[in-house]
C-alpha cells in the first residue's frame, strides 16, 4: 500500500497529547486541505506524517511503514519520499533559486558533489523541469532574498518536487502571502498534483481556497477531526462546528461577511 | 501589569541600574589605583618622548628623523616585508583549515545536526565535544603569538617557519571562536527544511548552514589577515622571521632612522592590506 493511514492515533509532544482519535486514510493523488482554528493541531497532524511528532497510541502507517518505532536511516528514507513546504518558505535566502531547489535532491547526491555544488547534466535537466513547473526558470541564478514572497514559496515547492516525493505536505503555504501570490501558489500546487499525480495535503486558513482547489477537506477542532469529506459538504453548520468557539470566526468569514474572497485573475508576481 | 509596575521596570534610575553603575565605577577606580595610572606623570614626562624621538643625546645619530633613505636597506626591508605578508598569508590558510571544520563541533546548533537525538547519552556526547573543542580554541587563543613563537623557535629553530606556526595556532583558536559564534546565530528554518528531505548532516550543513555564514566567515578571515600581518611584524623579536628581526635589531643598536623607515613600510603595507580586504569584503558580502 502506498498511502497514509491512521487508526485511533494519539499525537503530541513531550508528555502532552495534542490530538486524539485520529482516523484517516489518504489515497495516492488526493489534494486534501486541513482546516480549523489556530492551535487545534493541524500542523501536528501534518508533521506526524513526516515522522516529526510523538505517537502516544494507535497505529499510523505511511508508505506501509509503522511510524511508531521508525528511526535513523528508515526515517530519513521515509522523509526523502515526502516533500514539506513551510509557511515561512525556509529557504536559504543567500543561495540561488537553483541551489535551493538542488537542496531537495541532497539525499541522492554524493557527498563530494554536494561539497562543491557540482550538478550532473541530468540533474540540471531535472532542476530546470521543476523550475518550469513553478514558472521560475527565468530566475534560476537569482538569489532568493531578491524574490517576492510568492516566488519564494514557489521555489520551496520546486525544492519539494526535486525530492521526487510521493506526498507533499504544505504547512500553511499561503498564510504570509497576498491574495494574488496566494492564488499563484495554490495553482502551482494544483498543477503538480495533477501533472505528477502527487498527493498534496495542505493546512489552510482560507476556506475559499480549500473549497476551490481541494477534492477533500478535513476539518479540525478541539484536538479532533470533526469533518472529513468533499468540499461541497461544507455547509454553514459544518463550518460553524469546525470554527465553533474560536476567536478566528471573524477572519474566516471575512470583514464583510463573505467567505474569503480570492483574487479573480491569476497573475504571477514578477 | 499596572502602570506603577511598568514605570518602575522602565525607570532608568532604578536601584538595579544604579548598583550596576556603582560596580562599574568601582572597577575603574580599583584598576586605576592598582596599576598606578596617573595623568600627572604623563604631564610631567611628555617632553621625554620628544627627546627620545629626537635621539639619545649620548649616542650620535640616534634620532628617528629623518628616516633612512639608503636604497639597499629599503630593498632589504621591502623583501622582508613581503616575507612578513607571506608568513601571515600561510598562517591564515593553515588556521582556516584547522578552525573551519572544528567550528561546527564548537557550535550547539550544528552539533545537534551532526549528533541528533534527545536521549541523555546524545546530550552528554554533544556537551563533551562542545566543551573539548571550546577548551582547545581557548587554549590556543589565550596564549599570545609571541609566546607560541618562542615555543616553536625552540622546536624548529630560527626563521619564518616558527612564526608561521605561532600565528596559525593562535589564529585558529580565534577563528574557531568567531566562526562558531557566527554559526550559532544562523536561522534554523532552512536546516529544518533540508533535514526534512532526509539529507544527512554533512549535506545539510553544506546547503543550509555554510551559505548563511559565508559572508561572516569571509569578513572574519580578512580581519584576521590584517591582524596577522600586524602581529607578524613583531614576531621577528623572537627570531621567528619577518621584518621584525630588523626592527628589533635596529631598535637595539639605536639605528632609529632605519626604524622609522621600517615603520613607514609597515604602515603603508598594513594600509594596503586594509584597502585590499575592504575591496574583497565589498565584492563578496
Amino acid at each position: 500500500m502506498n498511502g497514509i493511514s491512521a487508526e485511533n492515533v494519539k499525537l503530541g509532544y513531550g508528555d502532552r497529547v495534542v490530538l486524539e482519535d485520529v482516523n484517516l486514510t489518504v489515497a495516492k493523488g488526493e489534494f486534501i486541505s486541513i482546516i480549523g482554528p489556530s492551535g487545534v493541531g493541524k500542523s501536528t497532524l501534518l508533521m506526524a506524517i513526516n515522522g516529526n511528532v510523538k505517537i502516544f497510541g494507535g497505529e499510523m502507517r505511511v508508505f506501509d511503514k509503522n511510524l511508531h518505532n521508525i528511526r535513523n536511516s528508515a526515517l530519513k528514507d521515509l522523509r526523502s519520499r515526502i516533500g514539506v513546504i513551510f509557511q515561512g518558505y525556509n529557504l536559504v535566502k543567500r543561495s540561488s533559486v537553483l541551489d535551493n531547489i538542488a537542496g531537495g535532491m541532497l539525499r541522492k547526491m554524493n557527498p563530494l558533489q554536494a561539497a562543491v555544488k557540482y550538478y550532473r547534466h541530468d540533474q540540471y535537466v531535472q532542476i530546470y523541469e521543476y523550475m518550469r513547473a513553478v514558472n521560475l526558470e527565468g530566475e534560476a541564478l537569482q538569489r532568493c532574498d531578491r524574490l517576492s514572497g510568492g516566488q519564494m514559496q514557489r521555489v520551496a515547492i520546486a525544492r519539494a518536487l526535486a525530492q521526487d516525493p510521493e506526498v507533499i505536505l504544505a504547512d500553511e503555504p499561503i498564510s504570509s502571502l497576498d491574495p494574488v501570490s496566494a492564488k499563484g501558489v495554490m495553482d502551482t500546487l494544483q498543477r503538480i498534483n495533477r501533472q505528477y499525480g502527487l498527493t498534496v495535503i495542505a493546512n489552510l486558513h482560507q476556506l475559499d481556497y480549500a473549497r476551490r482547489y481541494c477534492n477533500r477537506v478535513i476539518g479540525m477542532n478541539g484536538g479532533r477531526i470533526v469533518y472529513d469529506g468533499k468540499p461541497e459538504g461544507l455547509d454553514n453548520d459544518t463550518i460553524a462546528d469546525i470554527y465553533h468557539g474560536s476567536r478566528e470566526n471573524e477572519s474566516v468569514f471575512g470583514a464583510h461577511g463573505s467567505v474569503f474572497p480570492v483574487a479573480a485573475e491569476v497573475v504571477y508576481d514578477a | 501589569m499596572n502602570i506603577a509596575e511598568i514605570k518602575q521596570k522602565t525607570n532608568p534610575f532604578r536601584a538595579y541600574n544604579l548598583a550596576l553603575l556603582f560596580v562599574f565605577v568601582l572597577l575603574i577606580v580599583w584598576s586605576w589605583r592598582s596599576t598606578e595610572m596617573g595623568i600627572k606623570l604623563l604631564l610631567d614626562g611628555w617632553r621625554n618622548m620628544i627627546v627620545y624621538i629626537g635621539g639619545n643625546p649620548e649616542i650620535k645619530n640616534s634620532g628617528f628623523f629623518p628616516p633612512s633613505g639608503s636604497v639597499p636597506n629599503i630593498v632589504k626591508y621591502l623583501v622582508l616585508m613581503v616575507e612578513t605578508v607571506q608568513m601571515a598569508f600561510l598562517a591564515l590558510i593553515m588556521s582556516v583549515i584547522i578552525a573551519f571544520p572544528i567550528s561546527f563541533f564548537a557550535s550547539r546548533n550544528t552539533l545537534e545536526i551532526i549528533f541528533p537525538g534527545h536521549r541523555p547519552l546524545d546530550t552528554v556526547i554533544r556537551k563533551t565535544i562542545y566543551m573539548a573543542t571550546r577548551f582547545l580554541a581557548n587554549l590556543s587563543r589565550s596564549i599570545n603569538e609571541l609566546v607560541w613563537a618562542l615555543i616553536f623557535v625552540a622546536a624548529v629553530g630560527l626563521g619564518p617557519m616558527p612564526g608561521i606556526l605561532a600565528l596559525a595556532v593562535h589564529t585558529s583558536g580565534v577563528l574557531t571562536k568567531l566562526f562558531s559564534e557566527g554559526i550559532e546565530n544562523i536561522q534554523g528554518e532552512p536546516v529544518t527544511a533540508l533535514a526534512a528531505t532526509g539529507a544527512g548532516p554533512f549535506k545539510v550543513i553544506r546547503y543550509a548552514v555554510i551559505p548563511q555564514i559565508s559572508p561572516f566567515f569571509v569578513s572574519m578571515i580578512l580581519y584576521r589577515f590584517e591582524s596577522d600581518v600586524r602581529a607578524a611584524t613583531i614576531l621577528g623579536f623572537t627570531g621567528a622571521g619577518g621584518i621584525g628581526v630588523y626592527l628589533f635589531d635596529k631598535l637595539r643598536s639605536y639605528e632609529n632612522k632605519d626604524v622609522t623607515t621600517i615603520m613607514i613600510i609597515i604602515i603603508i603595507t598594513v594600509a594596503l592590506v586594509d584597502r585590499l580586504s575592504a575591496a574583497i569584503r565589498k565584492k563578496y558580502t
